[in-house]
């Protein structure tokens, strides 16, 4: 019966082809094709305001942007703090190969990545030495920084919530909604209601600190207190979406499992980490892979909350970018970031891309 | 889950009680919100040092949505958002459900491949492409338009791959009744996959307009004049001139943002639930 449907008279080829061309046609111009121009435009010198008026001031130079980005003199290597969060990738791209979402080749090819970006992490300009380009590392730093920060606390929140919200009741629907409402409002909306929130003057936290007789924390000006600042306001902004996932995947755990565990004698905690997330690894991966990839994009958070500062302490990646493209006019390198933007999320892009096209539980 | 049973009503009260206190944390920002927009601004500066920390809209005015609606160019940033999203919607319904019925179901040259490359668009993070979109469109001429403001979001393969998963999750036999009656591919799809693929479509339509509404990056590359901005850069902008003295009207122009997305959060939760889930699978 099956071909009966998928050969029919009035099916050529040209009437497929018409379902889907629209969709490729934006697809290709919009996405595809600006993606490949990226790395097109960082084999150039590209000044935006020079090109604007005259299309043929680009020049070719080859890799140059990217040595000028990511070279530098008198190079040395040892461990940071980032290396700890670097071998937790070892542990998806293993998972993911026995799992079978890849080949055994592509194992090795992660694990060579894994390696690069090991190793990468480690290099930095020794007593005199520096970066030619003396922000791109400092940036990526931050950036991997921000992701070790927001991730778990996204991740153990909403897995929380999910967990306490499993009942099927109407005061639980309203958590629910209540819990994702955050998550509905703009970046800008998120921004300024924290930015005020943390304000030393006019926030609560500032006023509670005052009440127990202690100087308010100045967030945004504070080295050590910027970062966590934005932490706070993407965890408060982001977590729905997690919640509502975990609380779907929740629901398909088989309720004879649990009640056997709890038979058992097992405790919430035991129940936690021996039933419910072996249960739900799929998903609990799944998340881990979407929260890394789209917290290293951030941008409107550092943007608008601290404008990078102090210094450049809380400068992500995109923002790096888009002060390189917009604010410094240069696109060549601007291109040659956009690249490596990609080239840093391309093991959990495609880790996440299989995840995601996997069926199976 | 964990204290299905109704016997464990201590399990119970412990967990709501805890919900309770986080869920006050979550909704004080909002409330915050809220409250500092509906006081005046000369009270502000007194009310935020009181006891109540400005919490509770005493006296209590709504001069500040009045002022800002008046002056401001909130109105025509709201308008453009309006237009934007609803644009984008429409059309990202249009176009990924055509695809998607067309990957589910026909057969022709280069489906899996072409679907292939959909599912590969799922690597290339909107953030990586904003730099060479920007040149294409100053080749074009179509910055501070909102050809360039909508057009960027028919480009993700996310939607198509959602109506493609949902038309393969529905039954053949329906269809093939149809064409034993001689209908063609198009009537099929018109008259019977788009009435049944409705509810799928409205969390598209939810997820898609609550995405344009809130997008950042793209809409402050591509607008530079001050009329074309989308309600959401709008505010990024205010805000970054802000003056301590209007934090009543900065909040209402917050509260005014928002309205549309919670509305449509608050009346279609359900589908956006449900939608989240098909994200997923």
């Amino acid at each position: 019966m099956k071909s009966l449907s998928l050969n029919h008279k009035s099916d050529n080829k040209f009437t497929s082809y018409l379902f889907i061309i629209p969709f490729l046609f934006f697809y290709f111009t919009l996405l595809v094709y600006p993606f490949l121009k990226s790395f097109w435009i960082s084999f150039h010198e590209w000044n935006l305001l020079e090109v604007a008026f005259n299309p043929d001031a680009k020049e070719f130079t080859g890799i140059k942007n990217y040595v000028k980005t990511l070279w530098g003199r008198r190079l040395t290597w040892s461990i940071s703090p980032i290396h700890i969060f670097i071998c937790s990738f070892f542990l998806i791209d293993y998972y993911g190969f026995k799992k079978g979402w890849w080949r055994k080749s592509t194992f090795f090819i992660f694990l060579m990545i894994i390696i690069i970006t090991f190793i990468l992490f480690g290099i930095h300009p020794s007593e005199r030495g520096k970066w030619f380009d003396k922000r791109f590392w400092n940036v990526l730093y931050n950036t991997a920084i921000f992701v070790c920060l927001s991730v778990p606390p996204i991740t153990i929140i909403s897995l929380y919530l999910a967990i306490s919200l499993n009942y099927k009741n109407k005061l639980m629907g309203f958590f629910r909604t209540l819990f994702y409402l955050s998550s509905v409002v703009s970046v800008a909306v998120t921004t300024l209601v924290w930015t005020y929130m943390l304000s030393p003057q006019q926030g609560i936290i500032g006023h509670l600190y005052k009440i127990f007789g202690k100087e308010p924390l100045v967030w945004f000006t504070n080295p050590d207190l910027a970062m966590p600042s934005i932490v706070i306001a993407t965890v408060w902004w982001v977590i729905g979406f997690p919640m509502i996932v975990f609380l779907a995947a929740l629901q398909e755990i088989p309720s004879e499992r649990i009640e056997a565990a709890k038979i058992d004698g097992a405790n919430a905690l035991n129940l936690i980490v021996f039933i419910i997330i072996p249960s739900i690894k799929r998903t609990f991966i799944f998340i881990v892979l979407y929260e890394i990839i789209s917290q290293f994009q951030i941008f409107g958070q550092s943007q608008l909350m601290t404008s990078g500062g102090p210094g450049i302490e809380t400068m992500t990646l995109v923002m790096y970018i888009y002060n390189t493209g917009f604010r410094d006019n240069e696109f060549g390198k601007a291109g040659a970031l956009c690249v490596l933007l990609f080239l840093c999320m391309a093991f959990f892009s495609y880790a996440y891309m299989k995840i995601s096209s996997s069926q199976d539980n | 889950m964990l204290f299905t049973n109704k016997a464990d009503k201590k399990g119970y009260i412990i967990s709501v009680v805890l919900l309770s206190i986080l869920g006050v944390i979550w909704v004080l920002p909002l409330l915050f919100m809220a409250s500092l927009s509906l006081q005046l601004n000369d009270r502000l500066a007194v009310n935020l040092l009181g006891p109540l920390f400005g919490y509770i809209p005493y006296p209590f005015t709504i001069d500040n949505f009045i002022r800002t609606t008046r002056y401001d160019e909130v109105p025509r940033w709201f308008f453009n958002s309006l237009i934007v999203s609803t644009i984008s919607t429409l059309l990202v319904l249009m176009i990924s459900s055509l695809a998607g019925y067309a990957f589910a179901r026909l057969k022709f040259y280069g489906n899996k491949l072409l679907y292939g490359f959909t599912l590969a668009g799922i690597m290339i993070p909107g953030e990586a492409v904003f730099i060479a979109l920007y040149t294409l469109f100053a080749d074009l001429g179509l910055h501070n338009t909102y050809i360039s403001l909508i057009v960027p979001n028919l480009a993700a393969p996310i939607g198509t791959i959602l109506m493609t998963q949902f038309f393969k999750s529905i039954s053949i036999e329906i269809e093939e009744a149809a064409q034993i009656d001689g209908a063609n591919r198009f009537e099929i799809y018109r008259f019977i996959m788009v009435p049944i693929s409705i509810p799928a479509m409205t969390t598209l339509a939810i997820i898609t307009f609550l995405w344009t509404w809130n997008s950042y990056l793209w809409p402050l590359v591509t607008t530079q004049e001050i009329d074309m901005f989308t309600i959401t850069v709008g505010l990024a902008s205010t805000q970054e001139s802000y003056a301590e003295d209007v934090i009543g009207n900065l909040m209402s122009q917050g509260i005014i943002s928002c309205i549309p997305v919670i509305a449509i959060f608050l009346i279609f939760q359900k589908y956006l639930l449900k939608g989240v889930v098909i994200q997923t699978k």
